[in-house]
């Protein structure tokens, strides 16, 4: 594993575009929450600094850092596809590697790359929460942290998609297209289903994970969280919002995806010629 | 003496096409075995497959006496068709890589691109190289963890003359220290140059193998004239004279026997009552008997 993961580390880390498309993950991240964080609500009982404070913030920048998953998983598919452009996937074999060993190297890297995404998360939610919430409880700081584990389940799920794709088509442009591609083709595909059957869709399970935050309930300025510490504001009942999976099965499912996918991949590594 | 790689049998395909087909050959410990065929004959196919990068439709192989594993591939430095290293890394960088997989001490590194040649050249990325020094870093990656056995497939592929004699010199100097050494070619002047034994390969098929010396002998070729050619053809087939006779345009092309001397055939031609009215002795490059082989 040691071992694996320093091959992984030497690689990436000596990859021009892996440093570029990193600190440009970075960067706009914090860009986005820093920008929006600016923005004054003209609507009278209405203030954007409601998704800036415990818990909503724990909803909120997973939200909009699950935007930029879309880096993560460029940089993953790019640099698998350059295992397969350099030949470098073959060299590795020759030189002593197993095919289980390729996959678990990548496996490891998209957990490592998933942690860093994690980190930078959870420090920007500390800075901004505690920065901007008033009358602060150590509760009340945990409360819906889970969603921060949850946004990490996602982003391992983005990569592992990517993963897969790269795989498949071993050339990192068209497996970069192909990925983005399916965004709009599953959408389309999932208006020939009921809507029932549309929320099992693949992207769309790992997409709900980060649920869109209830923006109007978090911006406003009177107090609509009743004593479960859940809305009183039912947008989903208006007919605002989707109704959409638990939250539970949701991962479940996402997991069962996640499993899907790497089980492809690894039956995909094994069977091909490298 | 120890077998180091026993192929039987060995076939693989691609799709329809048949890549090779019933392949069957022994290397020692200590030889130089040279794998020689044309283009396309399944060379690298061989070499693929016996290094586990390609999985066999039919037969099997042993290194070592044993099923090929992760620890047997640790003691083989492999060289198969181009150069692959990632050209944003610096020779060093990927020789680490290397060394990482192969659990080689990181000593090695500086040894191995001593070796090459490459050893101002460490801090260099990989794609700023030339050609004659990408084919010497491979050499410089085949040789970290000190291997028993060395795979090298055409390893001097798109070199200068220069180059083919730096990476030649290598395996030369490697061949002495005793490791086995099975290369592959479509270069027989390198074959000749460097190899004990070797194997023919054509079309995917095995059409020869043996000593190199033996296989590509520098017999003597005897083109000859007479009344009656295709009759004394057969009949110098049937004698013990020739190794091989063929048509070649006006004349007959007997490939004597080393034991044979050109007077020997013209004697048995007269006392055969076919007088020879031209007789002319050439010896035969090893490229014509190559070129006969596998025709």
């Amino acid at each position: 594993m040691k071992k694996l993961f320093t091959l992984e580390r030497i690689k990436a880390l000596s990859y021009p575009a892996f440093k570029t498309l990193m600190i440009i993950h970075f960067v706009l991240f914090f860009l986005v929450v820093l920008v929006v964080s600016r923005w004054h609500i003209t609507v009278p009982g209405f203030s954007i600094k409601g998704l800036y404070q415990f818990p909503n913030i724990w909803t909120f920048f997973p939200w909009v850092a699950s935007w930029f998953n879309i880096f993560l998983t460029i940089v993953l598919i790019t640099l698998v596809g350059n295992e397969f452009s350099f030949r470098t996937f073959r060299q590795n074999v020759i030189d002593g590697l197993s095919r289980s060993d390729l996959i678990t190297g990548k496996l490891l890297f998209i957990f490592t790359i998933a942690i860093y995404t994690f980190m930078m998360v959870l420090i920007a939610v500390l800075i901004f929460g505690l920065i901007n919430t008033k009358d602060i409880t150590f509760n009340m700081m945990l409360d819906h942290s889970y969603l921060l584990f949850v946004y990490f389940i996602q982003a391992i799920g983005y990569m592992t998609l990517g993963l897969l794709f790269a795989m498949l088509f071993r050339n990192t442009a068209l497996s970069i297209i192909l990925f983005i591609l399916y965004f709009p083709v599953e959408g389309i595909i999932r208006l020939f289903f009921k809507q029932e059957a549309r929320r099992f869709f693949p992207l769309k399970i790992i997409s709900n994970l980060t649920p869109r935050p209830e923006v109007l309930t978090m911006a406003s300025e009177t107090d609509y969280t009743g004593p479960t510490g859940t809305s009183q504001l039912d947008f989903s009942e208006i007919g605002i919002l989707p109704e959409e999976l638990p939250l539970g099965l949701t991962v479940l499912i996402a997991t069962g995806y996640i499993g899907f996918f790497i089980a492809i991949s690894i039956i995909l590594i094994n069977k091909r010629n490298l | 003496m120890e077998t180091i790689l026993k192929i039987n049998n060995l076939s693989k395909n691609y799709g329809n096409i048949r890549a090779i087909q019933d392949v069957s050959f022994e290397v020692k410990k200590g030889e130089v075995y040279g794998i020689l065929g044309p283009n396309g004959s399944g060379k690298t196919t061989t070499l693929a497959v016996v290094l586990g990068i390609l999985q066999a439709n039919g037969g099997n192989f042993q290194w070592f006496g044993e099923p090929f594993t992760k620890q047997i591939r640790r003691r083989i430095g492999s060289l198969v068709e181009t150069p692959n290293f990632y050209p944003y890394l610096t020779l060093w960088e990927n020789l680490k890589i290397v060394a990482k997989i192969k659990d080689a001490p990181e000593d090695d590194i500086n040894y191995a691109l001593g070796v090459a040649n490459l050893l101002k050249r460490k801090h260099t990325n990989f794609g700023h190289l030339s050609l004659g020094m990408k084919q010497r870093m491979s050499m410089a990656s085949v040789l970290i963890g000190n291997p028993e056995v060395l795979v090298l497939d055409e390893p001097t592929n798109g070199l200068d003359p220069e180059g083919f004699a730096e990476v030649r010199h290598i395996i030369q100097a490697q061949a002495q220290e005793g490791k086995t050494i099975i290369l592959a070619s479509h270069i027989l002047d390198e074959v000749e140059k460097v190899c004990s034994h070797a194997a023919i390969l054509k079309s995917g098929e095995l059409i020869a193998n043996g000593k190199v010396g033996e296989l590509l002998s520098t017999d003597e070729t005897v083109y000859i004239q007479a009344e009656k050619l295709g009759e004394l053809m057969v009949l110098i087939q049937d004698s013990d004279l020739a190794t091989n006779v063929y048509k070649e345009e006006e004349d007959l092309a007997v490939v004597l026997k080393s034991i044979y001397k050109p007077t020997d055939l013209s004697k048995f031609c007269y006392e055969k009552g076919y007088p020879l009215s031209k007789i002319v002795v050439k010896k035969q490059s090893l490229e014509d008997q190559f070129l006969q082989l596998v025709k």
